[in-house]
């Protein structure tokens, strides 16, 4: 530990809140789960004799409107935060409600993928191609689900004072959003490996 | 409020004008990312030029969004040895596939010990 980080918080024995110590080493766990899946993911692609072009396989159009949106919840949420570290209630509400738009949004759009693919038949049984597709997207979208309760829950405490008056609530807002962009940079990965090349 | 705190508080302010400006690259990235690939590229040149573009756009969200830039110096060194083993799991296949796989057998071998393979 250095002089530095223990000043920078005195409250606390690293110089970094508790809360946003343990957000940063369970994204750390999360990175070795993704990293894992990609690891699988190369093996299965070096190990297969023909593996299928984006383009020809999926809807990239989608993938890439998916991608913006995604993009553009990361500053909504990161605006959020913005507006509840200068206490700004009503800009807080108004920019997490706009980040939690656009994650029904893009499940929205997930869902019209899927349903395409399915009403052509195709399922994660067909190949090792869309098995891939299926469990990687599928998996990122059950950590979309997971961060729209935590920040759907973080604007119904902003209804109540003494949530909002609490003196950790910034900390969790900042958690919440630490948390979202991790999911946007594992989406940056995912789109380019399974859509474009 | 102290002035020191005041002054503390100005440090982590939260800059809008640095997000406009990611949120404006990030696009521009996704939608360069996405032209480059119907550019029919060499299949290594390919993936050289998506997971370059990927790293840049997972750069910038990390140093900016999520103010890696400038944090503490033990979020930077639990992110370090993160990275390592991140980089060194990923690796394993590849060194296998351009190091060992070659000397030992060919692809399609590799492929056919597959249950499902040749249905």
């Amino acid at each position: 530990m250095t002089t530095t980080a223990a000043t920078a918080n005195p409250d606390t024995h690293t110089g970094i809140t508790n809360a946003k110590l343990g957000v940063w080493l369970f994204l750390c766990s999360e990175v070795m789960l993704f990293a894992t899946l990609f690891t699988t993911y190369i093996v299965l692609r070096l190990s297969a004799t023909t593996w299928p072009w984006g383009w020809d396989a999926l809807n990239v159009p989608l993938g890439t409107l998916n991608t913006a949106i995604l993009i553009t919840s990361s500053v909504t949420i990161v605006m959020a935060y913005a507006r509840a570290y200068d206490k700004d209630l009503k800009g807080f509400r108004f920019w997490m409600a706009a980040t939690l738009f656009l994650s029904f949004a893009f499940l929205v759009v997930k869902g019209f993928e899927y349903h395409g693919e399915f009403s052509k038949g195709i399922w994660p049984s067909t190949s090792v191609f869309y098995a891939t597709y299926f469990t990687l997207t599928g998996l990122h979208a059950c950590h979309i689900i997971g961060g729209i309760i935590v920040n759907s829950t973080l604007l119904r405490m902003s209804y109540k004072k003494e949530c909002w008056e609490h003196p950790l609530f910034l900390g969790r807002v900042e958690g919440a959003g630490l948390y979202w962009h991790f999911v946007d940079i594992v989406w940056i990965f995912l789109f380019p490996a399974l859509y474009l090349i | 409020m102290s002035k020191a705190s005041n002054a503390e508080h100005d440090a982590h302010r939260p800059n809008v004008k640095a997000f406009m400006i990611v949120f404006g690259a990030l696009l521009c990235l996704t939608l360069l990312t996405t032209a480059v690939s119907r550019m029919h590229l060499e299949h290594a040149a390919a993936i050289s030029v998506g997971l370059l573009i990927a790293v840049v756009k997972a750069s910038l969200v990390a140093a900016v969004f999520m103010h890696l830039w400038g944090e503490d110096r033990l979020i930077h060194r639990i992110l370090y040895a993160v990275a390592f083993f991140a980089v060194f799991l990923v690796s394993l296949p590849l060194m296998d596939a351009h190091l060992l796989t070659p000397l030992k057998t060919d692809r399609a071998p590799v492929a056919s010990q597959h249950p499902d393979e040749g249905k």
